[in-house]
């Protein structure tokens, strides 16, 4: 029963971490229509960033901060100069930001080699409580408990707020929104940075637990759209029931099934889109 | 089909001369690229006529692989090996297809690379077949008669086998079969309308290319005799997708050239930096930035500006020109 806990507590960190990353690449998604595929990066991106800075050593709350405000400015420029350019050409959007995969991820292999990388866990946290004869280290219950306050938080915006608001009627029908004199570019444009910055955190808060290493923003990207294909997208309620989902299929499906747990996701995914084509939350398209 | 023929007999001739003008190396290379030229055909053909953008067409090119490779240890005559490649890259083809073809745009990108990645994982964590470290194998093409060892002879089979897929698809597409599928890509709504089962049309297209990619895939194993788990990797079917784009989408020759051209390119600038990868992301954004039509187009252009001709494209109506763009609206 421990050994239970600890696994499905594992698998929630996992989940929470790919929450982070697949929330923003489902907001974004409802909104413009595309799917970020180097949301990875910018993942992969934000922890290597922390990296250098704790490895000079900066205060791990400190580089959390500046490697998102960096992955943010990072998304800026990518928005400004080269997705914006292509406002209502989808199939353009998603294979510029393919190419961008190779030249950040063949970037960050440059600047920072091919090794294996890992942040270390702050001091704040470096401790372990008991589950009866078992142990687990409170830093994952800190992931925990942050994708679940971004969850709030993403609940409480979209909900409670007038950008919420504007943000809701855009998914439903982005050109009634310009009509009514919103500034569409500015909302796409800060939607979009929002996602970046949440896939930064989540990149630098996983340093800790799965690392850093080259094409790992491949296996992030395709857990995500594992995700967002099996909660439905365009929404970030799909998104975390996904990751909850994914979470803890991969965590006990290494303990169960070690031989077949890479393809157990992947099986789950198949099982619900034969049912369900656009997701367990996903709305049917006209 | 008369117009086929005489293509495919020029295409022929040039390639049957190639070695005779050409150094070892570069032979060498060409075979690569004739390889690499049936892949990129076979993922033109769905995104070029049935508008299905795949981001997991590598997979068919792994399964043909990995069966050539896997077989080799008990059979050795190329009339099994190839065409159990084939025909096992075309029932994976229509398994995922069921779920894929469901969806369109965005959608069907996604569930492909999941399905690529899928098998990444798989052949790189299983043990059945070499796992991480790939499988090698020895195997020549054994043509029944005689064996096939020399680089010259192994072209000569590998573009034999490029212009007999180069026909097929060529009469493919010129087909009933090959208009509907364009019809399906440009018009859905108005061929649901007219009666045709467009999922079908689709699903054809994207079984016969997955049959073509594993057809690749297993001329590749007699070229390299090692099969990785790379095969599968999302590298790769970026790189047939971007050779696509570098040729020009909506034509057969389009994706050969840009086969051609990223092969050559990619063996002359690995040769010298490490950034291969780097510049391949920048150079694939230049073309989705400036030049949507790829190569291809571009000759075309040129070709036009040469022998200017009269638009077939631009109908007079009330004495204004109404200039029709790609699409079929009035601009």
């Amino acid at each position: 029963m421990d050994l239970f806990t600890v696994n499905l507590l594992s698998g929630l960190t996992y989940g929470m971490l790919l929450f982070l990353m697949a929330s923003g690449l489902s907001i974004v998604f409802g909104l413009m229509r595309i799917i970020n595929l180097a949301h990875g990066s910018f993942f992969l991106f934000g922890s290597y960033v922390a990296y250098a800075m704790i490895s000079r050593g900066m205060n791990f709350w400190l580089a959390l901060l500046l490697s998102t405000m960096s992955v943010t400015i990072l998304a800026l420029l990518i928005e400004k100069f080269l997705i914006s350019r292509f406002h209502g050409n989808e199939a353009s959007q998603v294979l510029l930001t393919l190419g961008l995969i190779f030249v950040i991820g063949d970037a960050t292999l440059w600047i920072w080699g091919g090794d294996f990388l890992s942040i270390p866990v702050p001091s704040l946290l470096d401790f372990s409580f008991a589950i009866g004869e078992s142990s687990f280290p409170i830093y994952r219950l800190f992931v925990i408990s942050i994708g679940i306050i971004c969850a709030v938080l993403l609940w409480y915006f979209e909900t409670k707020t007038k950008v919420g608001m504007i943000v809701r009627a855009g998914v439903d029908d982005m050109e009634m929104v310009g009509a009514l004199g919103f500034n569409i570019k500015l909302i796409f444009s800060a939607v979009f940075l929002f996602g970046a910055a949440l896939a930064a955190i989540g990149g630098v808060l996983s340093g800790p637990i799965l690392g850093m290493y080259p094409k790992m923003e491949f296996e992030i990207l395709v857990n995500s759209l594992v995700i967002v294909l099996i909660g439905g997208l365009g929404n970030w309620k799909g998104a975390f029931i996904g990751a909850i989902l994914i979470g803890i299929i991969d965590s006990f499906g290494k303990i169960y099934l070690p031989d077949a747990s890479v393809l157990l996701i992947f099986v789950v995914m198949i099982i619900v889109l034969m049912f369900k084509p656009t997701g367990l939350f996903g709305r049917v398209e006209s | 089909m008369k117009k086929s023929i005489i293509v495919t007999l020029f295409l022929t001739l040039v390639i049957c001369a190639l070695p005779f003008v050409i150094t070892p190396f570069v032979l060498f290379m060409l075979t690569e690229v004739l390889i690499m030229a049936i892949f990129a055909l076979s993922l033109g053909l769905i995104m070029g006529y049935g508008g299905l953008q795949s981001l997991g067409h590598s997979a068919f090119f792994g399964i043909g692989a990995y069966t050539v490779a896997v077989l080799s240890e008990h059979v050795t005559s190329i009339y099994i090996l190839i065409p159990a490649a084939i025909v096992i890259s075309c029932l994976f083809a229509l398994l995922t297809g069921l779920i894929a073809i469901r969806n369109k745009g965005i959608f069907f990108l996604m569930i492909t690379l999941a399905f690529t990645q899928m098998l990444f994982l798989f052949f790189r964590q299983s043990d059945l077949w070499g796992g991480a470290d790939g499988l090698g194998t020895s195997i020549k093409p054994n043509l029944g008669f005689t064996e096939l060892g020399s680089p010259l002879s192994l072209f000569y089979l590998i573009a034999a086998f490029f212009v007999l897929t180069y026909f097929i698809l060529r009469l493919f597409v010129n087909s009933p079969l090959g208009k509907g599928l364009k019809g399906v890509m440009e018009n859905e709504g108005r061929m649901i309308a007219l009666g045709y089962n467009v999922k079908k049309y689709q699903m054809i297209a994207y079984v016969v290319a997955g049959g073509l990619a594993g057809l690749a895939g297993g001329l590749y194993i007699f070229k390299t005799q090692f099969a990785s788990p790379d095969l599968f990797s999302v590298h790769m079917a970026t790189t047939v997708l971007i050779m696509v784009f570098i040729g020009g989408l909506g034509t057969l020759f389009g994706p050969v050239i840009g086969a051609g051209v990223f092969i050559f390119l990619q063996n002359y600038i690995s040769t010298m930096t490490d950034r291969w990868s780097l510049i391949m992301g920048l150079l694939f954004i230049v073309i989705v930035l400036y030049n949507r039509g790829g190569i291809f187009q571009l000759v075309q252009l040129i070709g036009k500006k040469l022998l200017p001709k009269k638009n077939v494209f631009a109908h007079k109506k009330g004495g204004t020109t109404i200039e029709l763009n790609e699409s079929g609206k009035a601009e």
